[in-house]
């Protein structure tokens, strides 16, 4: 965990030169014709360093809380779909102290409707009840008790439910889920994942299109490769878990349209299926041969830590950029250390890099503990966009969300196959040799752009510290991106 | 454990695997995604793997059964699709019958239900239930119709509530019964509560139920006979039967709750005590004959609850919290038939088929036929709900006659006579 100066800042800033041109990519961002640097920002420190909880305690009270302070809700919120304007004001309410009550932000805001019939105080019982059963449970799984264990999880499946206004009772039930799938494999004595990769893809389109986490992850990397590809004739870029490759159209786009021509782009992508690989394959060709752009795609069916470095043959004079989007939906790179080596043969001129700012490893309760922190702000968050019956935030929170939870809550964590995993790539690569290019204003104003889509009201918030930019909800950090490359900029 | 061994299934196939194999070091394996035309070739997969492990389970295979229970535990969620709650709420059950912790789990499940059901939560959930669906209003239409039509011309009645279904079937009858032509009779409601209903929440029904009888007009008096442990152990001074009185038994899915052996000695019980009728409202599904051939049981509970369920998804809304705590009261029954033995787990849960009842209720009582009146009744109700529900009249050696859904029958309505 890096500490640094952090500063706190939000989709507020105006960072838009208004005497630029913008060109609008294909999502309908606007971006900068040409690359110039934007005065860095000032913004004010809020925040110490610190995100993680390793105080149960303070965690227990954190997130017990919103119970105690919970009022009751107002209506739903309008959801404002038009793009801002640049001006906006910051709402001072985001930059409160982290003990300060997240009333507007828990279960009282968090949907629409409230289950009127049953007072406040009943309900805040409630809520209070199943948090401290699931940790009980939680430290019951950690010591291997498993009929303890059981018991409880029986206990809290009655009693939580992933269609409740109240997003901390979503969380428990599929935090519950998770648990008891935990408790089989305990039981069984292995954990394979099956994956039904098809639909989470549905999933993850969805979680693209209802939160800005994954156009953030796209949008700020595509800013740092364009930066980094400035001026070449040849490029390759290696997406090491490509899925339906909707970051790459926008990149395209760019590229096209750049000044002294598009370049020739060589695309090689990671994934699961062959099948799948093929299918982006062919939507990424049409829509470059669309933009009139030179394209090759390469497919590779195989993780990146188990891919022949033969495999993947870089070409003279081509400079070549790494992407790796970090989730816990399946283990998309396979042992660390052989991707580390990868990318080191490759060498590449810059490798994109978003994690999960979260803990892959360590002990089942730490990764309980931090997952359930992570997860209850992403919860908190689809909750202040989304009615509690949106079929969308189901498929997110079911399809999507409660798979990673899943993933993390089990024996040896996400990887399941007990093959050995970094717990911080950005800390191996600074190890490793490969130099930090730290997130650029222009990357900075790409996050902001991304925010502006979802009112500043509601709580996401970016963080710009120790060269990475980072997306978070409220307090807590969600998403970090970096940039890295394996020899000094010139 | 060994690898893939070729007797072990695949999993569906939107999920093949090119390399499946795993022991006790957590091998990793290979998992791609297949055809393209995923929906059609995996539909009905919780049913196909759920079967196979039962059967495993049956013959004892220890690997198969481990194998398959990974796969249930793999691809089950009680929030997703039909296949997946199906797959998770039969995976309990496996999980507990293979660990022999099937009491224990009931046990648990029936103190934790009593503990957070209130009065409010209950009648949520039946009363979206019986706006979405007729499958509880059905029986009560029909019960209703048989008794005000023995009752005919009786001035003080007294009926005998043995159901589960919290009163909800009783302001339709004072209704009726104030909107009578003749004098308004005075009635007796005796409702006999088991161990799952709370005294709380039959405090209230009470309440509510006196003061709707007031409201219509009609002479109510509300009691509540607790049976101490069993049903089967009610007996007739429990129910406090005065001089001129006309009786009706209304059992809207009670006889299934009396233990398999003693449902003889129970409807004995019934015809002793002489009532005009007794109403008879059962689900459609055998859990009793097969109960030592654990196979044939599964795949009967199987076959049940997975139309009940399909049932519960074309009826509600999707993100329903009431259709979710409907599905919770089911997994306590899978897990009831499925993991306990006979003398364990409260209620008994072993339900029986119309045809099977009837055998039973022969003993001692005799059918008594629903007039036009009230099967029309019956039908109009069927009209307000979607598409899908019909009525059919009983045959062969059953009487009575069945709720259907999409042809197949479901719910099972009969009046008997001593």
């Amino acid at each position: 965990m890096m500490k640094g100066d952090f500063e706190v800042v939000n989709g507020a800033l105006n960072l838009v030169q208004p005497s630029e041109t913008w060109d609008y990519t294909p999502a309908g961002f606007p971006v900068p014709h040409h690359i110039s640097n934007l005065p860095s920002t000032t913004a004010r420190p809020v925040l110490d360093g610190h995100c993680t909880n390793t105080n149960l305690s303070d965690f227990m009270e954190q997130v017990a809380s919103p119970f105690s302070e919970a009022s009751p809700s107002t209506n739903g919120f309008p959801m404002d779909t038009s793009l801002p304007t640049d001006n906006i004001t910051t709402s001072p309410d985001e930059y409160r102290s982290r003990k300060a009550p997240r009333r507007v932000h828990e279960s009282a805001a968090c949907g629409g409707e409230s289950r009127s019939s049953k007072s406040l105080a009943e309900r805040d019982e409630h809520g209070l009840n199943m948090i401290t059963i699931l940790l009980e449970c939680a430290v019951a799984i950690s010591t291997e008790n498993l009929p303890q264990a059981n018991r409880m999880l029986l206990e809290l499946t009655q009693m939580a439910s992933p269609y409740s206004p109240s997003c901390a009772e979503r969380v428990v039930a599929y935090f519950t889920k998770a648990m008891t799938s935990r408790v089989m494999n305990s039981w069984l004595g292995f954990c394979s994942p099956l994956v039904p990769h098809r639909s989470i893809l549905s999933a993850f389109q969805a979680y693209n299109n209802i939160s800005p986490f994954i156009k953030f992850a796209h949008f700020t990397a595509n800013q740092a490769i364009l930066e980094a590809l400035h001026q070449k004739e040849r490029v390759h870029i290696i997406d090491l878990d490509i899925m339906q490759g909707l970051q790459w159209p926008a990149l395209f786009h760019i590229l096209a349209t750049r000044a002294d021509g598009p370049p020739h782009v060589r695309m090689t992508g990671l994934g699961t299926s062959m099948a799948m690989l093929e299918e982006t394959g062919r939507q990424l060709s049409n829509f470059a041969r669309r933009l009139g752009m030179s394209f090759e795609f390469h497919p590779i069916a195989e993780r990146a830590g188990d891919v022949d470095p033969s495999m993947v043959p870089s070409q003279r004079g081509e400079a070549v950029a790494v992407h790796w989007l970090q989730h816990t939906l399946y283990d998309a790179t396979g042992p660390d250390r052989n991707t580390m080596r990868l990318l080191e043969l490759l060498a590449p001129r810059v490798i994109t890099l978003v994690e999960q700012e979260m803990a892959h490893t360590g002990s089942f309760l730490d990764r309980f503990v931090e997952s359930l922190h992570y997860y209850s702000a992403i919860f908190d968050s689809l909750g202040m966009s989304l009615p509690f019956d949106n079929p969308s935030r189901h498929r997110v929170e079911h399809g999507l969300l409660s798979r990673e939870i899943n993933n993390i809550l089990a024996i040896g964590g996400p990887a399941r196959s007990g093959e050995e995993k970094f717990v911080s790539w950005r800390m191996e690569l600074a190890c490793r040799g490969f130099v930090q290019m730290p997130m650029s204003g222009n990357s900075m104003a790409q996050a902001q752009l991304i925010l502006n889509m979802f009112p500043p009201s509601l709580g996401y918030t970016i963080f710009q510290g120790d060269g990475t930019l980072r997306l978070g909800w409220k307090d807590t950090r969600l998403y970090t991106a970096s940039a890295w490359t394996a020899r000094p900029t010139r | 454990m060994n690898p893939l061994t070729p007797h072990l299934p695949k999993p569906p196939s939107f999920i093949s695997s090119s390399k499946l194999s795993h022991d006790q070091s957590y091998h990793h394996h290979m998992s791609t995604n297949s055809d393209p035309s995923d929906t059609g070739a995996t539909e009905k997969w919780a049913a196909k793997l759920l079967q196979e492990c039962a059967e495993a389970i049956s013959v004892k295979d220890s690997s198969k059964i481990h194998h398959l229970l990974w796969m249930l535990n793999e691809l089950a969620s009680p929030y997703g699709d039909h296949d997946q709650k199906l797959a998770f709420y039969f995976l309990q059950a496996l999980f507990c019958k293979a660990t022999e912790s099937g009491e224990r789990c009931c046990k648990n499940l029936a103190s934790i239900v009593e503990r957070s059901h209130s009065f409010e939560s209950a009648r949520k959930v039946i009363l979206k239930f019986q706006e979405v669906s007729p499958w509880t209003t059905f029986g009560h239409v029909a019960s209703n119709g048989a008794i005000l039509e023995a009752m005919e011309g009786e001035t003080n009645l007294h009926i005998i509530d043995i159901s589960n279904t919290y009163c909800t079937q009783w302001p339709a009858f004072l209704e009726a019964l104030a909107t009578r032509n003749d004098d308004t009779p005075s009635l007796r409601l005796t409702v006999v509560a088991t161990v799952g209903m709370g005294g709380s929440v039959m405090r209230e029904i009470g309440h509510r139920m006196e003061k709707f009888a007031r409201l219509m007009g009609v002479p109510f008096e509300f009691q509540v006979v607790r049976v101490a442990t069993r049903l089967g152990e009610l007996k007739e001074e429990d129910l406090g039967l005065q001089e001129d009185e006309a009786v009706a038994v209304n059992c809207v899915g009670a006889l299934r709750r009396v233990g398999v052996e003693e449902r003889n000695d129970f409807l004995h019980m019934l015809c002793s005590i002489q009532p005009k009728v007794v109403t008879v409202v059962e689900e459609e599904v055998d859990l009793t004959s097969s109960r030592s051939e654990f196979v044939k049981c599964f795949k009967e509970c199987l076959r049940f609850y997975g139309v009940f369920f399909e049932m519960l998804e074309e009826s509600f809304a999707p993100s329903s919290n009431e259709r979710l705590v409907l599905e919770r009261e089911c997994s306590r029954s899978i897990l009831s038939v499925l993991a306990c033995d006979e003398n364990g787990g409260g209620d008994c849960e072993r339900r029986e088929k119309g045809s099977q009842w009837c055998a039973r209720l022969m003993e001692g009582f005799s059918p008594m036929s629903f007039s036009d009146d009230a099967i029309d009744d019956v039908k109009a109700l069927l009209k307000r709900y979607r598409p899908g529900w019909s009525l059919r009249p009983a045959e062969g050696d059953a009487s009575g006659f069945y709720l259907t859904w999409k042809d197949e029958p479901v719910v099972w309505a009969s009046a008997w006579k001593p």
